[in-house]
């Protein structure tokens, strides 16, 4: 596997029809922290086939769906129209964000950030999210955790681990999709490195999730 | 994309402004066409109706 940061976006651009067929609905945790919440701009990064967008698209007046695979937007662009929800799309990197700072009120980035490595670079993204989110705007950050059954028999020295998880296409085939799967600790420690104010974590359902606001 | 976005999108290497420059529109959308950096003249593809604002090197066939 080349250590390419390339990588994940061309990985999702081989698996991105069938992956978008096993992503049909949201996950709770998604709409509990939109629920109450609102604002002009939404961003969804790391939007996948869309099914985040499309719950955000109820809490703000425009929503930005960016993401590494081309793949992906073509299926988000057929899922909006499929179930008519407007969403602006952007082929993006989540640790270069093509938006301007203090342009976003609320944001998901959601199963993404253990794609990138190395660390630096989920640190760089993080601080790419605090960039772009106005004054008192809100996230949501998660992440694959350790904490998941499907890692209970890996040991972990509290610095979470790298690893490859296959995803198998209908043919058979598989495509290895890179994941740094994170210590609930170490998540933690990297959103206070990050330039992002933690306001709140939780576990849940194998998965770290964080509500960060902008640097005060 | 809507023209509209342009008040949001950014150069994703340095930030800066980008300019648009719009091959073809349909129903106030642009669907295919160019948006230039303002300041490193870094030049990012809009195709099928979506920019696509990768770093240069995460483009596919880079």
């Amino acid at each position: 596997m080349p250590d390419d940061p390339a990588h994940a976006g061309h990985t999702y651009d081989r698996i991105a029809a069938h992956f978008s067929e096993t992503r049909e609905y949201p996950w709770p945790e998604i709409e509990s922290f939109l629920d109450g919440r609102s604002g002009a701009v939404g961003l969804d990064l790391g939007c996948g086939n869309g099914r985040h967008a499309e719950v955000l698209a109820a809490h703000a007046d425009r929503v930005v769906a960016v993401d590494a695979s081309t793949g992906l937007l073509a299926e988000a662009a057929e899922r909006a129209a499929e179930h008519g929800f407007e969403t602006d799309l952007v082929a993006g990197d989540a640790a270069a964000i093509p938006l301007g700072a203090g342009t976003v009120d609320l944001a998901v980035y959601v199963a993404t950030l253990h794609h990138l490595r190395p660390r630096a670079r989920r640190i760089g993204s993080l601080n790419e999210l605090a960039r772009v989110l106005a004054p008192g705007g809100r996230a949501l950050v998660s992440a694959w955790s350790t904490v998941h059954d499907r890692f209970a028999d890996e040991g972990t020295d509290g610095s979470g681990l790298d690893t490859e998880v296959d995803w198998t296409l209908p043919g058979g085939e598989t495509v290895g999709r890179f994941y740094h799967v994170y210590d609930p600790a170490e998540f933690e420690a990297d959103l206070k490195a990050s330039e992002l104010a933690l306001l709140e974590w939780e576990l849940s359902s194998g998965n770290c999730y964080a509500v960060v606001g902008p640097s005060e | 994309m809507k023209e509209s976005l342009m008040e949001i999108v950014c150069c994703p290497m340095d930030k800066h402004d980008l300019e648009l420059d719009a091959d073809e529109r349909d129903d106030g959308e642009i669907i295919s066409g160019t948006l230039t950096c303002t300041d490193c003249g870094e030049s990012y593809p809009i195709e099928d109706g979506i920019p696509n604002l990768l770093p240069p090197d995460m483009r596919d066939g880079a």
